[in-house]
This record gives C-alpha cells, structure tokens and sequence, in this order.
C-alpha cells in the first residue's frame, strides 16, 4: 500500500469518515478534533518510523492528506543524510 | 423535595366511579416516583384532575402532605421543590387574611396563587415545579422555576394532559407508547441535551425553565414568566470593584441563608473548586460550625480533586466524607444513570453524581447546597475566555500573535504542544462570522455534533432536516441576537446546558435517584440579576475569569483553592466502557446486531470505535469519547426507557394512598 492509500485508510478507519478531499483540513472541516491530533502523530511516529518534533506540528505538515504525504516525503528523503 | 404527577379527567364523574376508572392509572405514576419521595405516597382524584405526589419530608414535616388543597375553594397543588421565601410571603399573605393551616412552603403556593393567580410566580424566591387544579374554572396550570432545577414533562393524551417530574411516570399511565424522539436524540449529540420543550421521547414535552402554563381542557398555553436581562443597557457602568464585592457578598449571603431553612440538617456538596468551597464557607459561617460535606474523588489521578477538598475541608472544619470512585464503576452505574437521566450523555460525569447522592443518603442527609450556577453568570467557564480570544482574533484574523493566546486555555489539552498554526485552525472555526449567533458555540457544537458520523444511514436520513443549531437560534428571543459575544454566550449556555444537562441529567436527576434535594445558592435569581448588572470586566478580566468572585472570595476560601488552575470536572468514559474490565451490559449493548436493532448508531462503526478503545493504542480523543457514551447511553435508554413500561414495584404501589374528592 503506498504512502498516501495508508495514511486514507488510516484516517478513516480511525476518524470514522468516508469523504473527504486529499485537500481537505482535517481541522477546520472538522474530520480530527486538536486531541486526535495528537493521535495522528503518534500514528505517524508508531508506523513510518518517523520522530515529528514539537516545531513540526504544524498544519503545513499534518493538516490534510496531501500535506501528510508531503511531509513525510521530505522526512524519508532526509532520514539516510540524518543518519550519515 | 418531591416528585409530582396527575393528569386532566372528564368533569362530572361521580367519586367512586372515577376512583375506580382513573384510581389505577395515578396509583402506577406516582409509584414509578418513589424514589423521589420516600416519605409518603398520596393520590388525591379531584372532579376534573388527579394529582398524585411522592414526599420527600424537608419543611413542616408534620403538616405539609401533599396533594394540597384550599377546603375554601377546592384550589389543589402538588409541588416538587422548595420556595425559600415562604416565610415571608406567608407573613403577607396572612395578614391579608388567608387562614394557614399549616406551616409548609405548600400552602404559600396555593395562598399566594388566590391572591394574584398565576403571576404568584414573580413573588417566589425559589426552585420549583408545580401543578394547580382550580375547580372554579376547571383550568391546570404548571409553572416551573425561573432555571429549570427541577424538571416537569407533560403529554397530550385522548383525556386531555398528563404531567410529571419524570417521564417514566408519563409511561406509566399507559397514554403513550415509550418511543425515542430521533430530532430529540441529534439534537442532545449536539447541544448536550433536547431543546426544550423537546424531549428524548416522542410525544413527550417537557415545560421549558421559567415558563408557566394554561390548560383549559382542549388547549395548552405556555408562556415566560421572566428572563434574564443581559443587554449593554442594564449594566450598571459606574459599578466599582469593591462595592461589587459588597453587593455580591450580600447577595450570596441571603442566598445561602435561605436555603439552609429546613426541619431536617442541610449538608453541601465540595469538589474543591472555587464554587462549592464558598457556598460551604458561607454555609459552615451561617451554621456556626455544624456544616457536613460530601465529595467524590477518582480512583485515576488525572480526574482527582480530593487534595483540593480535603484542604477546604481542613480549613472550614467541616465534618467531611467523601467516595472514592473506580473506572469500572462508573461502567456498572450507567444503566441506573440513564434510567434516571432519561437522556443521551456525551459525558460519564453524572456516574460519580449518583455515587455521591447515595453516600449523603447513607449519612442520613436529603437536603444539599452545592455551587452550579456560577461559572455561567460570572464567565467562569474556558468558553467565555475562549470566544473572547476569538473575538479579539475575529478583529484582526491575519495577526499571528492573536492566536497564542489560546495556549493560555486548556492547560489541560496538551495545547503547548501544538503550534500557533495548528491552534489557528482549530479555534478559527467561524471566525469569519464573528456576528454569528452562535459565534462562542460553534466549536462545541461542532465537536459533539461529530457523534452523528457514527448514525446509521438510515437514521442520518431520518434527520437529516432537524439543525439542532437552528432550533437553538429559532427559540431565542430577538433581542438576545443584539447582545454582545459574551453575554449571549451565557445566554445560550443557560438554555442549553445548565438547564438541559447539568441542573438535570448530572444534577436534579442523580440526587432524586438518592432521594438527595440539591440547592443553589448561585441561580437565586437576586444573585443572577447582580451579576447581569456588573460591567463584563468584573466577570472575566482580560483572561481572569469570575475576578469580582474570587474577590469576594479572597478571605473565605484557602489561598491555593483561588490560585489553582480551572479543571473541567471530568470522569473517565473509554477507560470504563471498553476492554477487558468493560461492563456486561456494555458488551452485550455494544453489539453490532444490538446497536442495528435499535437503529440510531450504525452497529459496525461503533464496534470499529469500539475495538480501536479497548486496544488503548493511544489516549483516547475528545471525539471518540463521546461517540462511544453517546452510543452506549443511547442503546441504555432504549433498553431502560422504550421497552413496554414494567410494573413499579408491588410494594411502592401499595403504599400510594389514594382518596376521591366530592367535587
């Protein structure tokens, strides 16, 4: 399952939504509440392996599919530099 | 005190015959009231009316049964409450010639009534719900108190109207059918309760606070009997802080004078907030020394004030007891929670409320003060703070400094956490409406309202024309639209969730259920009609709220209780209604063929809900709390309220004494 399937199946299956947009804020339409938030990153954290610092929550970052997908594009492409 | 019920009967009927046809129907709704009065248990049927009424002996324990009637004019009333200025008005009205029989609040009413009819109402310090039958007309008339404390359904009948403190009463007449009302249902998973006069059941009403009513045997007429005046032009601007404080202090002090009359000790609730700790320190200076308190505290750290209570306690020497309560109580309490509640809860927190009440009762206590009521006239609560940060926002919605702010509220939700941006989207939730009526409510509303995702398609459909919020916005009066933010918000916090849900569901109906009687010294309406005539920044003083309070307070209560930060109060929900631990009944309503049977929740989204919080992955969020107790309470109420209306106990019925009227 690619990247963006996951993270639709995921919010959907924990959020109880069907329809939404891959542009839609989650925020302001409503879809995850602030305290879902924080689930969100915990999900992002468990299942990508990646480590969403305090300066990262942000909505550019988290705030609808297509940030989601951004996001965690730039994070996989930087983690082998990180790791190096 | 109390629980009343009656309805209308065809005139002309002779005493034994309507003894026998109508005696049955009020002998079953007064016994479904027993646990409201256990004292005494009496039917009174009238030539046009029968009344019956469960006493819960507070005043005049001797000479106040009920139902009550004027032997000069057959005027009767059965009476669910206490109206504090009795003594008062009885002096008055004595001199002006009305005989007393006896000493109780009761006969105030039926006096008070012959001398200017039903605007005796305007004269009541008081909480209370009552029925008279005037047999020189034949009109019944309902009032109910001016914030709805103590409740009062009624339903059109093929007979004409029937009335009671509860509607499992009205069920038990056998007149209607117990069915779930689904505008009442979507409209409580918004506001947190039915708008009144919307119930949860179908064909069941309910008299909206501060309202009065007419029946003339075909047509029922309602209307209000006062209003709270929140508009700019009745504040008094010249108000200054200290004689504010003196103003208030006066105020509450008669407040709580009154309510400690009594023929039986007045006891009060403490949570350890900043509310009840006054109204005890009030109450404990009145008594001299004599006060007993009662408080509930939380087997789970987070939700626990009980260091805050046993500091007051410790400090007022008040003789103090207070329950400890467990996840999985608060599981196996739901279903009598319902059961009395008599509506759909998004919160676990009346549980711990019916655990409390038993724990006074057990103590030989029926009669508490406790501290509701403030935080809505004094803006104590995060909303008020919250939408004026929105307002201030709303003026320059591009600032990024503004929405900072709100990392100042909510300690409590992780909210540091989370960036200006993020908060930016949560809170800026109409903010491009700030003139929107319900501007202060939007985000709660649209928090609760994501309850409905999880309504079967069918229901979703079903209601899909009921707006909850613009039923609220259809019920306000006009001129409450031209209030500023903030004293609209109180507005609509009033009618919705003071009155719907926590003097009702969290309030008068877990103390019943004990047979505890609460009183708030805050909704004396002196106190109400102050606090309205305060300029707003004695109530919330840029982010300090309830300022001209804590002033007040500043001597009475222990430092640390002023200074500490605001906590919502709060009982567990996931943590008690899924895994392992969870109740039977839980399991066995959860269901997924038991929640499609009953047909408002979809049943495999909630078992999908359901497995995500047994599985603990995470702290569960705000939304999935009150889906899952939403669903739950909702398949409860089915189950308790809508099933065909058992028999009271043979016990309770027996003990209702009924007699016949001549005329």
């Amino acid at each position: 399952m690619d990247t963006r399937q996951k993270l639709r199946t995921y919010i959907s299956e924990t959020f109880f939504v069907d329809a939404y947009s891959d542009q839609e804020s989650f925020l302001k339409s409503g879809i995850i509440d602030s305290t879902g938030m924080m689930e969100l990153v915990a999900f992002l954290e468990s299942d990508f392996g990646v480590k969403v610092e305090d300066h990262e929550l942000v909505p550019a970052n988290l705030d609808s599919i297509d940030n989601l997908v951004a996001f965690l594009e730039r994070r996989t492409a930087a983690r082998p530099a990180a790791a190096g | 005190m109390c629980g009343i019920a009656g309805f209308t009967l065809p005139a002309g009927t002779p005493p034994e015959e309507r003894l026998a046809r109508f005696g049955p129907r009020l002998r079953r709704m007064t016994a479904s009231l027993h646990h409201r009065g256990p004292d005494e248990q009496r039917g009174l049927v009238l030539d046009g009316a029968a009344f019956g009424h469960t006493r819960l002996s507070i005043l005049d324990l001797s000479g106040g049964s009920q139902p009550m009637r004027d032997p000069a004019t057959g005027l009767t009333v059965v009476f669910n409450g206490e109206i504090f200025n009795y003594l008062e008005l009885r002096e008055r009205l004595a001199a002006q010639g009305y005989p007393f029989r006896t000493r109780s609040d009761t006969e105030v009413i039926l006096a008070s009534f012959l001398a200017r009819g039903i605007d005796c109402v305007q004269d009541f310090v008081g909480q209370f719900a009552f029925a008279l039958f005037d047999p020189r007309d034949g009109l019944l008339w309902m009032a109910r108190d001016r914030t709805g404390i103590h409740p009062l359904y009624y339903a059109l009948t093929a007979e004409g109207l029937c009335f009671a403190s509860e509607a499992k009463a009205i069920f038990a007449s056998g007149w209607l059918q117990p069915r779930l009302d689904p505008a009442g249902l979507k409209q409580t998973v918004h506001l947190w309760s039915p708008l009144a006069p919307r119930t949860s059941f179908e064909g069941v009403q309910q008299l909206p606070a501060a309202h009065v009513a007419r029946f003339d045997g075909a047509r029922l007429q309602s209307r209000r009997y006062w209003d709270i005046d929140l508009s700019p032009e009745n504040v008094d601007a010249d108000l200054r802080l200290g004689e504010a404080v003196d103003r208030l202090g006066a105020a509450l002090g008669d407040a709580v004078r009154l309510r400690l009359r009594a023929d039986v000790p007045v006891a009060a609730y403490l949570s350890g907030g900043l509310d009840s700790s006054l109204i005890c320190a009030l109450a404990q200076e009145q008594l001299g020394g004599t006060l007993g308190t009662f408080s509930v505290s939380f087997a789970q750290a987070r939700y626990d004030e009980g260091e805050y209570q046993h500091e007051v306690a410790a400090a007022l020497r008040t003789a103090h007891r207070s329950v400890r309560i467990e996840d999985r109580e608060i599981g196996a309490l739901l279903p009598a929670v319902v059961r009395h509640a008599e509506q759909v809860l998004l919160r676990s927190a009346p549980a711990p409320f019916l655990q409390l009440s038993r724990l006074v009762r057990s103590a030989g206590i029926k009669v508490v003060l406790t501290g509701e009521g403030s935080d809505e006239i004094f803006w104590g609560y995060d909303l008020y703070k919250e939408t004026a940060v929105r307002r201030f926002w709303a003026r320059q919605p591009g600032s990024p400094h503004r929405p900072r702010l709100f990392q100042r509220l909510y300690p409590y939700l992780q909210l540091s956490r989370q960036s200006p941006e993020m908060l930016r989207q949560f809170f800026g939730l109409g903010l491009e409406e700030p003139d929107a009526f319900d501007f202060s409510h939007r985000i709660r509303w649209t928090n609760s309202g994501r309850v409905s995702r999880f309504f079967s398609a069918d229901f979703a459909e079903r209601t899909r024309d009921c707006d909850p919020a613009a039923a609220v916005r259809d019920s306000l009066p006009p001129r409450v639209l031209s209030w500023p933010a903030l004293p609209r918000a109180q507005y609509l916090e009033m009618q919705t969730l003071l009155s719907g849900y926590l003097l009702s569901a969290q309030g008068d109906r877990m103390m019943m259920a004990n047979s505890v009687e609460g009183r708030f010294p805050f909704l004396d309406h002196r106190v109400m009609e102050l606090a309205a005539r305060m300029p707003p920044g004695l109530k919330l003083r840029v982010l300090d709220e309830k300022h001209v309070l804590k002033r007040f307070a500043a001597a009475r209560v222990p430092a640390r209780v002023l200074q500490r930060p605001k906590i919502p109060y709060r009982a567990p929900i996931a943590e008690a209604l899924t895994g392992p631990d969870a109740p039977a009944w839980a399991k066995e309503l959860l269901d997924r063929a038991a929640v499609d049977a009953v047909g408002v929740f979809d049943g495999a989204r909630v078992g999908k809900l359901v497995e995500k919080l047994a599985a603990r992955r995470a702290e569960p969020s705000e939304a999935d709390n009150m889906a899952v107790i939403a669903a739950a309470t909702t398949q409860l109420l089915s189950r308790e309220l809508t099933g065909p209306p058992a028999d009271p106990p043979r016990a309770h019925l027996d003990a209702v004494q009924l007699h016949a009227e001549a005329r």
